[in-house]
């Protein structure tokens, strides 16, 4: 740890990149199938321009696969934004507890940070081992600076392969060597949930988060099915988490438990 | 410009417009120098645990979606990836020897060649 303080910039860079490792074969091939699948719908070359056009306006990876389905079809523009609104409402409580770790960001890596939130810049910015100031922005910046350059890499590569690739080997034994790769991504957030919940007052929101959420999926799936219930899950159990955390306030928020009426 | 062209810039324009304001909205509301309300501090300060508690059941009900259940070991590649990440995490704590050792196995274990 001698060398942090004498170069902590360069510290600070290492740690964000092994932070998002996982992060990299998560995106890498999610990335890789959005840009494939897109090529091979439309065998054109603006499936090529489709990764920087939409990853670079930080639309993100669900909408991208969704945005497939919609070229497809022309859903109306209402029930587009309908879908973008529900799906990515969660960015806007996730920034709920970034505010202070971004506070001392210059305008534009500001800006940059709050287009690039997502699931997993989230979970490891949340991690950020310092305490909000420089190194802490510096961090945040490169972990969003590197989730962003591995999507974009894996959507336009995914493409520029698909168009490349249609003619020379089949797309059933590219998808057959990485198949199940994408599970980095399930283990990324199940290690950061162990992590969470190594202290003691993480580990009531924890429970709670896991309860809502399979309960919201068992309920849905009983009814339309699990690709319904997958669809469907994730705002019924970010309204019925906030509504827990609510009516739990008495015995869980120290500031309430305490007395004071802050 | 064809209708498919204009339609396909609407919509770029149109998502990327509704994301972003999404995700400026928290720090538009209070971030200029103004203390969020005391329950919203609260809220923001038991979100993380609970929304990565969501998204492992998330990332579970994709596979059970993908038809999981249906496979030879129904379900159990899954189960023993996650077990084994779970337990490699908490006695080794390294972070990418637990996702690297989970995700090999997963992946062997999905091709049935066991």
């Amino acid at each position: 740890m001698e060398g942090e303080s004498k170069k902590p910039s360069r510290g600070i860079a290492a740690r964000a990149f092994v932070a998002t490792l996982p992060v990299f074969a998560g995106y890498i091939s999610m990335g890789f199938a959005a840009g494939l699948l897109l090529s091979i719908q439309y065998a054109t070359a603006w499936s090529v321009f489709w990764a920087p056009a939409t990853s670079g306006t930080f639309i993100s990876g669900m909408l991208q696969f969704l945005l497939l389905d919609w070229l497809r079809e022309m859903t109306p523009i209402m029930d587009v934004i309908v879908v973008t609104v529900c799906l990515n409402v969660r960015y806007s409580l996730y920034g709920i507890s970034l505010i202070e770790r971004f506070k001392a960001a210059p305008l534009f890596t500001r800006l940059y940070l709050i287009g690039t939130v997502t699931d997993e810049s989230y979970a490891l910015q949340t991690q950020c081992p310092w305490p909000p100031g420089r190194a802490s922005t510096r961090y945040c910046f490169l972990i969003a600076m590197f989730d962003h350059f591995y999507w974009l890499l894996g959507a336009t590569s995914g493409a520029l392969a698909g168009i490349c690739a249609q003619g020379i080997f089949s797309r059933e034994r590219v998808e057959a060597c990485t198949r199940g790769i994408d599970f980095a991504m399930t283990a990324l957030f199940i290690v950061i949930l162990v992590d969470q919940v190594k202290s003691r007052e993480n580990r009531a929101p924890a429970v709670i988060g896991l309860a809502v959420s399979s309960l919201v999926f068992c309920s849905i799936a009983a009814f339309a099915g699990f690709s319904a219930a997958k669809g469907w899950m994730l705002i019924p159990t970010m309204v019925l988490i906030v509504c827990s955390f609510l009516a739990l306030r008495g015995c869980l928020d120290p500031e309430c438990r305490k007395g004071g009426a802050a | 410009m064809s209708e498919t062209g204009r339609y396909l810039v609407l919509v770029l324009v149109v998502v990327a417009v509704v994301s972003y304001l999404l995700r400026a909205l928290p720090f538009v509301l209070f971030g200029s120098g103004r203390r969020p309300p005391a329950v919203v501090r609260y809220i923001g300060s038991l979100l993380a645990p609970s929304v990565m508690a969501m998204l492992v059941v998330y990332c579970f009900a994709g596979y059970l979606k993908n038809g999981c259940l249906d496979t030879p070991l129904h379900g159990g590649a899954e189960l023993a990836a996650s077990a084994l990440t779970v337990a490699l995490h908490l006695w080794r704590g390294n972070p990418l020897l637990s996702i690297a050792c989970g995700t090999a196995l997963y992946m062997f274990l999905i091709r049935g060649a066991f």
